[in-house]
Parts: structure tokens; sequence; C-alpha cells
């Protein structure tokens, strides 16, 4: 249930403080599993019946399914309680990262001539969407704080919010899609990749133990999570270039990549941002090349409520793009970005972490796994499965 | 963080109070309240794992914890 990270930037908690962390892993755990099944139970039988008494129909959308749920006991209770948790996950690892900043900075300072790098520009102003919201309730978003603190603050922050469902290092999105991609098409073989908003880089790296030929470039908005992120890779052994840079403005020549990705990022940009970020992505592939994202699942391929249990980040987790990201049609805006309609495809992958190398193998090789399961998707519950989406360039 | 506010362009009026957070029951201090409990069960929960022993499953132990004093907030009973 408590993650502790396998590498040398770990937190290195007092006795109260891994308490802390313990307490709030599994409050969360309480929360998404048991108030979450109240949830679903109260849905059935309260918000979706009573929705239906006063409007004629069932609910359609999940706009429907989250008016409907307004003001239901249950929804009020997982709700209310779902806001301080997440208050309380960065709340729990600030006083050990404030402690152990020295000793990031010696880090990042021994490992300075270790292969791979890290490219900041001072004069860089990052986009409203990753530094004027605390995005998921975190302080200072990702460009806030001292130094490399909010990186580090990402990264124990998520080892306590992933309840150990996300990886030992928070790779297994990283390694789960790595592992469907070389599965699913074994004749790939790029070498050069780009991860698009990578953050600190946990589900980059493992696209270079997939293709350890390949050169790895990581880039973001943010500061200080780059400068981490660099340190965190190299104290892993692996080489990758970290650069600031926006992903609706690649500063790159044309053709230079065989495979562009992201994971959990789309969501975060305004529409204009992600239709531009779309279209930067087929400039830099080279022909035959790809394009994925791992991301939340479209709201046109869930039923309302399995929708909207997705969307509650949106209004309530300050994700303010999430919504409208998930009402959009992924096969759409990879068209609007040049790609061909026949070229896009999209998947469903089990956690490698949870399922094991079979499971993934299995979804890889047989069509029938390529629906989007409405239940678990993209939640970070018992089951936990990974949507994909992507298309080559012709 | 900023003074301005980002929202989803379609969040339904009302589901915010006046210092931006949400508001989910009739009573917004019920919110609130919610807070207090959630911070005073967990600086409980760091009193008590200071007198485990060492071998103990302390997850475990969180869990029962957990369970036990959030119990009156389930609504099905397994
Ligand atoms: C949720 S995080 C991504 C998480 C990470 N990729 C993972 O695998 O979990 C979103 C990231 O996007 C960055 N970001 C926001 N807008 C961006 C843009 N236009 N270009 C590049 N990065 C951006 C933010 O700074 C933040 O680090």
């Amino acid at each position: 249930m408590t993650l502790e990270l396998q590498h040398a930037m770990k937190a290195t908690p007092t006795a109260d403080e891994a308490a802390r962390g313990r307490f709030v892993s599994g409050i969360r755990s309480f929360i998404l599993n048991d108030l979450a099944a109240d949830l679903g139970h109260a849905y059935q039988t309260r918000a979706a019946p009573k929705f239906r008494a006063a409007n004629g129909h069932d609910p359609k959308t999940s706009g429907d399914a989250h008016k409907a749920l307004r003001g239901d006991p249950a929804f009020n209770i997982y709700s209310s309680m779902r806001v301080q948790a997440q208050k309380m996950v960065w709340a729990s690892v600030s006083a050990g990262v404030e402690r152990d900043a020295k000793r990031l900075a010696e880090l990042e300072a021994q490992t300075a001539g270790q292969p791979g790098s890290v490219q900041l520009k001072p004069d860089f102003i990052p986009p409203r969407n990753a530094s004027a919201v605390d995005v998921h309730l975190m302080p200072g978003s990702y460009t806030g704080g001292e130094g490399m603190a909010a990186g580090a603050v990402y990264d124990r922050g998520l080892a306590v919010f992933s309840m150990g469902l996300m990886g030992s290092n928070l790779d297994d999105i990283g390694l789960s899609m790595a592992a469907y991609i070389k599965r699913r098409y074994p004749e790939f073989a790029p070498t050069a990749m780009l991860d698009t908003g990578c953050t600190i880089g946990h589900n980059s790296l493992p696209w270079k133990h997939a293709y350890p030929e390949a050169k790895l470039t990581a880039i973001d908005v943010a500061a200080p999570g780059l400068r981490y992120g660099s340190t965190r890779a190299k104290l892993q052994g692996v080489e990758a270039d970290f650069v600031q840079m926006a992903s609706d403005e690649l500063d790159f020549p044309d053709a230079s990549f065989d495979l562009v990705f992201s994971s959990m990022f789309l969501h975060e940009l305004p529409k204009k941002v992600r239709a531009k970020t779309i279209a930067e992505a087929y400039r830099v592939l080279r022909p035959g090349g790809l394009m994925l994202h791992m991301e939340l699942p479209p709201n046109g391929q869930m039923a309302p409520f399995e929708a909207f249990y997705l969307d509650w980040d949106s209004y309530y987790n300050n994700e303010p793009y999430y919504k409208g990201y998930r009402d959009e049609d992924p096969k759409a805006v990879c068209e609007s970005g040049g790609f061909g309609a026949d070229d896009y495809f999209q998947f469903v992958v089990p956690s490698i972490g949870i399922y094991g190398d079979e499971a993934v193998t299995q979804a890889a090789t047989s069509d029938a796994a390529h629906a989007v399961g409405a239940e678990t998707t993209g939640r970070l519950a018992e089951g936990v499965m990974w949507f994909g989406f992507g298309a080559w360039k012709r | 963080m900023s003074e301005e506010r980002q929202r989803p362009e379609d969040a339904p009026k009302g589901i915010y109070g006046p210092d931006g957070e949400p508001i989910f029951f009739a009573e917004p201090g019920v919110d609130r309240m919610m807070a207090v409990i959630m911070n005073l069960a967990s600086e409980l929960w760091v009193e008590r794992e200071r007198y485990l022993p060492l071998d103990s499953d302390r997850d475990a132990e969180a869990k029962a914890f957990i369970d036990r004093v959030f119990a009156p907030l389930r609504e099905r009973k397994e």
C-alpha cells in the first residue's frame, strides 16, 4: 500500500512522516475503493432514478450524471473526503522535501558529468495552465518553490497518491505502454524518441529501456521537474536529454523523431494548445513514425456514470481542461493534426506491474482487447488499465 | 496561486464557495468539518504507529484503523 521509491532521491522520512504518508495512502484506498462502491450504488438506486423522474429520461452524459449526483449523501461524503485526501497527499511530503533540499542539490552536482543533460531557458515563461493553477491541488503547481523542490514534491507526493498502483518508480504507465508497442509492432525500431510534458521523466525512462539504441529527449515547460528529472534519470543510469520547451512550439526541425509520446499530459492543456501539440507532433515525426498518447479514455466511449467518475477531477481536483479533453474524440483530434483516418488506433493495456508481462502480450496480440473497459479504465483502484491512442505518420 | 481561477467551461453554477473551494454538503461547514476529522484521524494514527511493535504489518494495521474509524460513513456494510 505505501510505496518506497527505488532511487537515490527518494524520501528519507522520519517515523512520523512515514506514518502520515501511510495514513494518506490508506484513506485514499478507502475512498477510491469502498466509498466509490457506495457512490456507484447510490447512483443506480437513488441519483439516476431521481434524475429520470425529473427529466423524463435517464442521464445520458457525464454532465447529466454530475447533476444527478450533486446533493446525494454518498457523493457528498466521497467528494468531500477526496478533496481533503488530495491536500493531505502534498502536505505529507512537504517537510521532507524542505529538509532534503541540500542533499538533492548535492546529488545533482555529483551526477553533473554523467551521460544525459538538462537545458533550461532562463527567459522562458511557462504557460498559465502549468503555473497559474494549483494543478491537482498541488501547492505552487509545477513551477513554484525553490530549486528542484516542485519536482521532489511531485515524485514523493505521487508515491503517496499512487497507493503502490503506479509502479515502484511511478513508471508503470511507461512500462506498460512501451511493452505493448514493442509486442504489437515488433518491427518498429525508433532511433529518436520525444516525450512531451514529461514532468520528472518517470514515464519517459521505460522507453529508453525498451529501445536502448534510440536517443531519448524529454521536454516540459516547468524547470524544477526537468532539473530533478535529469538527476533522477542519471542516478538510475538512464541517458536522456531534458529540455525546457512547449509541446505546441517545438524547437526541432521537421522529421526529426520516430516516436513522439506523452502520458497523462493532453488533459492538462487548453484546447487550442492541445490541437497545436498534435500538429507539432505530426510535423517533427518522420514518415513511418508513431505518435502515442497515454490518457484518460474519452467520454464518448463510456457510460454516463463511469464518464463522470473520471470527470470528477476536472471540477474538484483543479483540472480545468480535463473535461474538455475527455469530451473530444481522439481520432478526430489526430486527423485535424494531419494524421490519416486509417492510421489512428487505440487500445487498453493492463498494468504490467499488477497483471504481469503475459497479460500485456495478450492485449497486444489480440484485437478483442481493444475496447475501452468502462468499469476500471483510467481509475486508480483495484484493476488498473491504461488507455492509449496514437497514429502513424505515412 | 494566482488570483485568476481556471475552471472547466461547463462547471455548474454554485459548486464553489466564495473562497473558491468546492461545496458539497448543504451546510458548507460540514465540508470543513470533514477535513478536520480526517486531519485528526491522521494525527491519531501517527501517535498509534509510534507504539506498534517493529515487526507489525503497518499497512494492514493502518487499513484496519481506517476501516474502523470511518465505518459509519459506509452505506453498504460488507
Ligand atoms: C500531469 S503532468 C504529466 C505527467 C507525466 N508525463 C506522467 O507520465 O505522469 C503535465 C505536465 O505537462 C507540463 N506542461 C503543461 N503545458 C505544457 C506544454 N505546453 N508543453 C510542455 N509541457 C507542458 C506541466 O509542466 C506538467 O509537468
